[in-house]
């Protein structure tokens, strides 16, 4: 195969995996305790959008059910399994592991921190009131990540990988004992944050879509702009030094870019492991590992697994629901183990 | 054009080479010998800027401690040593990293055409061209290590350092690179700086001759007025020629059909 037939071939499964990607969407808006079949999501949608009255035959509580609840939710878990998929995608080409995360580096445990200390001393800010959760922890989450760099360059100049992880991981131990004992004084939160740390979509509207979905459509474009400096990097910090990469400047700005897209989605939802993890992994299985195509790729891999594991959380004990941080800690305990150990054995 | 001048480096504040004086001709083949732990690897990295250095290394006439990775990318390419590789890529793919500073300038750099004949040409040169679709975890260290070499020229550099380039590779494909790289050397301006351990390749094959001992450089000149016994006794701390010598005598005795068995060669 050639270059020109093989790219064609990458193309196809590309718009292939667009495809099953909104067929997924479809059937994950339809599937619920009412019912809505594939045909009747499509035909609400596109009237929606378009601004024409919908068949005559759906009644008005469906689309409400589906325009009001369904979408929104169903988009809000793509869009965060994106973010997610497109931050694991750059730790792992930055930090050259594959089994790193933007939770290596402490940004889960900041944006817990930040969300925890809202919730337990009530600290919502007068104007923008609930946001102010998302906000907190998303800056927390920044600021953690930051702290962990700043130390790094301290420890060393070069900042190489094994410091930034190491630093990383003990900063996020260090939050994390913050974050208990913080917890621990109060009882009467501690369901609340108990909660929030193992993710949910429920109870999410538009608002929630409209604000992230700009930041992960910027962020994930800003990456792509970066491919080549990721494909390089993957390859050692030297190689990317003496191929002409301002290593330094470039890596802080990739892990910002990471901790940017992990800290705004998970605090709109809470801490969902796992699919930053995940999602490179497939994409580069079928893809390949260039960035040109892995990133836009991971993302909808990342998008497409948070609104499946989000249909498992909501309909397999429905009415009631179980965090979606559970289910994409089901599946992604036993694919982590299976790295690491097909890892080792190779290795 | 290119001037090590009173060059230290190291790393943790601790020097491994120490005032390292070299100026570098255009077209000149050089070679770095010495024994393991003497610094040649370190030296190398410094003159790629890799790591920080005391003195000045300057490159037609501007210290490289001051330009921009970039520009020292457009004319110094230094192939290392093969490290892990973490993710795979296709031989093309891994090549055409190589023309990164080449790129048209956009939002999204893509290869020219020019960029695209250019990689395949060097993929030519080092014979990697039909498995251009290969995966590099899939190849032997020699095929990557002559994918990292085509990576190296796709860079289009006047100056080459490489670090045990011809480590991994058989005898044919050593002498074809060896080769390659000299005719390379007396192209448009270009040099080529390298490490290496084995000293016939570079007798036959190098113009000059730097041998390093203790982080420090004890003798620089053409092969000819360099290497003598002494010096390798010095460097070495054994009796190279006499190996050298036994050797030849081995394999004279095998072209003309009278080899009988292997001797076991003295050392001092």
């Amino acid at each position: 195969m050639n270059q020109f037939e093989k790219r064609r071939h990458v193309k196809r499964h590309m718009l292939l995996a667009l495809m099953v990607s909104v067929i997924i969407v479809v059937l994950a808006i339809g599937l619920g305790s009412v019912y809505i079949p594939p045909g009747d999501v499509t035909n609400i949608l596109i009237s929606k959008v378009l601004h024409i009255a919908p068949r005559a035959d759906i009644e008005a509580v469906t689309q409400s059910i589906l325009w009001k609840i369904r979408v929104p939710r169903a988009l809000l878990a793509f869009v965060v399994g994106a973010a997610l998929a497109v931050s694991g995608t750059i730790m792992q080409s930055v930090l050259k592991n594959p089994l790193a995360s933007s939770f290596t580096l402490g940004v889960s445990s900041g944006a817990a921190l930040g969300a925890s200390a809202v919730m337990v001393f009530g600290l919502y800010l007068p104007v923008i009131g609930v946001l102010t959760l998302p906000l907190v922890g998303f800056l927390c989450g920044l600021l953690t990540v930051f702290l962990a760099i700043g130390f790094a360059s301290k420890l060393d100049e070069n900042m190489e990988n094994q410091t930034i992880i190491l630093v990383g991981m003990v900063m996020s131990l260090f939050v994390n004992a913050l974050l208990t004992i913080i917890v621990s004084m109060s009882d009467e939160h501690m369901p609340e944050v108990i909660y929030w740390q193992m993710g949910s979509f429920s109870l999410k509207d538009w608002s929630n879509v409209i604000i992230l979905l700009p930041i992960v459509i910027v962020g994930t474009i800003v990456t792509m702009r970066y491919a080549h400096e990721l494909d390089i990097m993957s390859f050692g910090e030297d190689h990317a030094r003496a191929m002409g990469i301002e290593i330094k400047h470039v890596k802080l700005f990739l892990i910002a870019m990471a901790a940017l897209l992990t800290g705004s989605a998970i605090s709109f939802v809470g801490v969902i492991g796992f699919i930053d993890l995940i999602s490179p992994h497939f994409a580069r299985r079928i893809f390949g590992s260039s960035h040109k195509y892995l990133v836009p790729m991971s993302a909808l891999f990342g998008g497409s697994l948070m609104v499946i594991s989000d249909l498992i959380a909501r309909t397999i004990i429905a009415p009631s629901e179980l965090p979606v941080g559970a289910v994409t800690a089901l599946i992604g305990a036993p694919f982590f183990a299976f790295v690491f150990f097909s890892k080792r054995k190779k290795g | 054009m290119f001037s090590i001048q009173n060059v230290s480096a190291g790393y943790n504040g601790v020097d491994v080479i120490h005032d390292i004086n070299i100026d570098v001709r255009e077209n000149e083949n050089i070679c770095i010998l010495g024994p393991n732990g003497c610094g040649k690897s370190t030296l190398l990295k410094a003159m790629t800027g890799l790591i920080g250095y005391k003195g000045q290394i300057l490159l037609d006439g501007v210290d490289i401690a001051t330009m921009k990775r970039k520009e020292i990318a457009k004319n110094i390419a230094m192939m290392s040593q093969i490290s892990s590789i973490y993710f795979s890529y296709s031989v093309y793919e891994t090549v055409m990293l190589g023309r990164y500073n080449h790129m048209k300038k956009g939002f999204f750099k893509e290869p020219s055409q020019y960029d695209k004949e250019f990689v395949m040409h060097c993929m030519d040169i080092v014979g990697v061209s039909d498995i251009g679709e290969k995966q590099i975890t899939e190849l032997s260290g020699g095929q990557l290590q002559r994918v990292f070499l085509a990576r190296t020229l796709a860079q289009d550099p006047r100056i080459i350092l490489l670090d045990e380039p011809t480590n991994h590779l058989d005898l044919k494909h050593q002498t074809e690179l060896m080769q390659y790289l000299q005719a390379w050397s007396k192209q448009d301006g270009h040099t080529v700086i390298g490490v290496m351990h084995d000293i016939n390749l570079a007798l036959q094959l190098s113009d000059r001759a730097v041998f390093m001992s203790d982080g420090k450089l004890i003798s620089d000149g053409s092969m000819a007025q360099t290497v003598n016994g002494d010096l390798m006794q010095r460097v070495y701390g054994m009796d190279v020629v006499g190996y050298m010598q036994d050797s030849y005598q081995m394999w004279t005795e095998i072209a003309s059909d009278k080899a009988k068995k292997p001797r076991i060669h003295r050392v001092v």
